[in-house]
């Protein structure tokens, strides 16, 4: 396990100064994390926000609408009384019908609100927080830490008395955190659809979270002008800032106190904690989920049964024995030495033959010779073909002289 | 508290920041991976030992984390400057990346390796130059094509031409034209032109006077004579005008064929005035007359 049970707090100015020196770790982030109970949570706990709203139960039913019933070539659906208007005869009332009432209008009495466990919700705050302790998480949400000292970052408890947003802002720059507002600044976009009119002109991300503990703290209002950055005391800690959208690790600071804070708010692996109530922190179901290397240990693997291998009845693929030496090889072992016999025997043979080197005056030679005889030929044939050209000319001009004749 | 299985399962299976989907495989945006591929293996924050190459201003770096300094994000990464030369970088990725897994030795080699022909390739343009390709805008280069049109529409090039030719009469240019001596005349004509005896003859015998401008502003006594000419000086004029335009958009082209080709259309004696200086010059013989 990569676990790092000792802190360092930081010194407010001088991100390079440690204050404190190895501070243990709270057991919170210790906890399991377990990504199904905070979605779970996450996605209940969201809904307690919303306002309830309808639709106007009126809607669409403003008329004294009637169905012609059969027989006047019309769709049955109730239709506007009246005359001397286009409305008039025109559909109403349906969910189809233009004009009409929404199907399953929506009420007041929705269930708006989800109640979760106390146990769960408490459960699910743990991990977030155990979250973000864990570097590649926080990383993977998309917060920007890469030049941030330590995760968990805690500070010592003067930034809790910070009045002024420069203050804020030059903190933030010094522990690496000014990144991930910029990140914020720089991806502030108009949001789209009915929204804005609505109040939510932009879509805004979310920066680091600083936590503190004395209520009498003013670096909420020094912080709160920051883009990104939201401030929340530890004893209210919320699921929605922890996690937000249910994904995990959240980039937060802590102050000196609000860290101390913890082990008394969630309580230790030894004793149950002692602002909520009876709650003791979850236990996890593998104490070192690694399961690979359990699998692989020694422990393991001398307690194993040996593999078993599967009998093979041929090769993956088929080799030729007749063309494939190797395969021949395997199905004859005294293939090979008849091969080399047989190479040897014609090595044999062929020793006393001496190889034929062709020397430039031979192949001259040849060639003269080669010429001599195509030559030869040339004039035997052209003799030839003379011969029977004359001897055609003679039979046409014999039969010329008979058919003359005849 | 922080276990590679954990971390990957969270990331892999819920939302990971740096991964992209697409339709055959997943890639992963982080700079520090080393496959550029979304797996559990080559993931850098599912696994706390981790090595990646890194090229920097033509120097490759060899950039190692180990699980000592997983809560420091600002020291992760150790970076260690490998050797100019390739053998020697390999050997360095070894010794440091010594017992570590197979797989990453392997990746970082050849990381190391498609960088290193990366940066070959980039010195071997930077030398020789290479042709940079800009790509034609098909919709600019219409839009342009256009604008030149509806520019060309625009200038009004006649009427420019046209005062010109007026402008030029009136500064006395073609003063010395009016009574000419036709012989003279022939003689200055024809060191610009290249043509048959036979026109020329033709040109001494329908030869008369180029009046460009208004017929208002000059008196040709010529008009007097024949009328015939006058319809003949309109379209000489406007024959001229054509051939000052060409001249101008075609930057002053002396072409014989041109002429030929101008000839052609009318037996008759066109003036060509292709170059200023000409102008000057015919007008020093005129003088010297």
């Amino acid at each position: 396990m990569t676990s790092v049970p000792l802190v360092s707090v930081f010194s407010a100015d001088d991100s390079t100064k440690v204050t404190a020196k190895h501070i243990p770790l709270p057991a919170v982030f210790q906890t399991p994390i377990r990504p199904d109970i905070v979605s779970f949570v996450h996605t209940n706990i969201a809904k307690n926000r919303r306002q309830a709203h309808a639709v106007n139960p009126q809607a669409g039913m403003q008329h004294s609408a009637e169905s012609w019933g059969t027989g006047r070539a019309v769709a049955r659906i109730p239709r506007v009384s009246g005359s001397g208007t286009h409305r008039s005869g025109q559909a109403a009332f349906g969910n189809q019908c233009r004009k009409g009432r929404m199907s399953l209008p929506i009420k007041v009495w929705r269930r708006w609100h989800r109640r979760v466990n106390i146990k769960q919700k408490r459960h699910a705050a743990a991990t977030a927080v155990a979250a973000t302790g864990i570097v590649p998480l926080v990383l993977a949400r998309g917060h920007r830490i890469s030049q941030v000292p330590q995760i968990p970052l805690v500070v010592e408890d003067k930034i809790e008395s910070y009045e002024k947003t420069t203050d804020a802002l030059n903190f933030l720059k010094r522990f690496g955190a000014f990144e991930d507002v910029q990140k914020v600044v720089s991806t502030k976009v108009v949001r789209a659809g009915i929204s804005k009119q609505r109040g939510k002109k932009y879509r805004v991300r979310k920066g680091p979270l600083v936590v503190y503990f004395n209520e009498n703290a003013k670096l909420l209002k020094a912080f709160r002008n920051v883009p990104g950055v939201e401030v929340v005391n530890v004893t209210r800690l919320n699921l929605l800032q922890l996690a937000p959208g249910g994904q995990l690790g959240r980039f937060v600071i802590w102050t000196q106190s609000a860290f101390a804070h913890l082990d008394k708010l969630f309580g230790t692996y030894r004793y149950a904690s002692v602002l909520k109530d009876g709650y003791q922190l979850l236990r996890p179901l593998l104490t070192n989920p690694d399961l690979a290397r359990i699998i692989n240990s020694n422990q393991v693997q001398e307690k194993v049964q040996p593999a078993k291998t599967t009998k093979v009845l041929h090769e993956v693929q088929k080799k030729n024995p007749l063309k494939n030496t190797k395969a021949m090889d395997r199905l004859n072992p005294y293939a090979k030495k008849q091969r080399a016999a047989a190479t040897a025997a014609i090595k044999a043979n062929t020793k006393g033959t001496k190889k034929i080197k062709k020397n430039k005056a031979l192949k001259k030679a040849s060639r003269a010779a080669f010429n001599k005889v195509s030559a030869a030929l040339n004039d035997a044939t052209k003799a030839a073909v003379q011969e029977e050209q004359d001897i055609k000319v003679k039979y046409f001009s014999v039969q010329k002289g008979a058919a003359q004749a005849e | 508290m922080q276990i590679d299985e954990v971390v990957w399962q969270v990331i892999n299976r819920g939302h990971c920041s740096f991964k992209i989907k697409t339709i055959s495989q997943n890639f992963c945006r982080n700079e520090y991976n080393v496959t550029g591929l979304c797996s559990k293996q080559s993931c850098p924050l599912a696994n706390s030992q981790y090595a990646t190459i890194k090229e920097e201003k033509g120097l490759c770096y060899l950039y190692v984390k180990t699980a000592e300094r997983a809560q420091k994000p600002k020291e992760l990464w150790e970076k260690i400057l490998l050797s100019k030369n390739y053998e020697q970088a390999l050997a360095q990725i070894d010794e440091q990346l010594k017992y570590w897994s197979n797989f990453i030795i392997h990746k970082n080699k050849q990381r190391l390796t498609k960088l290193r022909q990366m940066l070959i390739r980039i010195r071997k343009m930077r030398l020789k130059g290479f042709k940079e390709l800009i790509p034609i805008k098909k919709k600019a280069e219409r839009r342009d094509k256009i604008r030149e049109q509806k520019a060309l529409v625009a200038a009004n090039l006649e009427n420019a031409i046209e005062q010109e030719l007026i402008d030029r009469l009136k500064n006395g240019v073609y003063n010395e034209i009016m009574n000419y001596n036709t012989k003279a005349f022939e003689k200055v004509v024809g060191q610009n032109q290249v043509e048959d005896e036979e026109e020329r003859e033709q040109q001494e015998q329908e030869e008369e006077e180029e009046d460009y401008s208004d017929e208002e502003l000059i008196f040709d006594p010529n008009d007097l004579e024949e009328d015939d000419e006058e319809d003949q000086e309109d379209d000489d004029e406007e024959d001229d005008k054509r051939l000052f335009q060409k001249q101008t958009f075609n930057q002053l082209r002396r072409d014989d064929d041109e002429v030929k080709d101008v000839k052609k259309k009318k037996p008759r004696v066109k003036l060509q005035y292709e170059e200023e200086e000409e102008v000057e010059d015919r007008k020093k013989q005129q003088i010297a007359f």
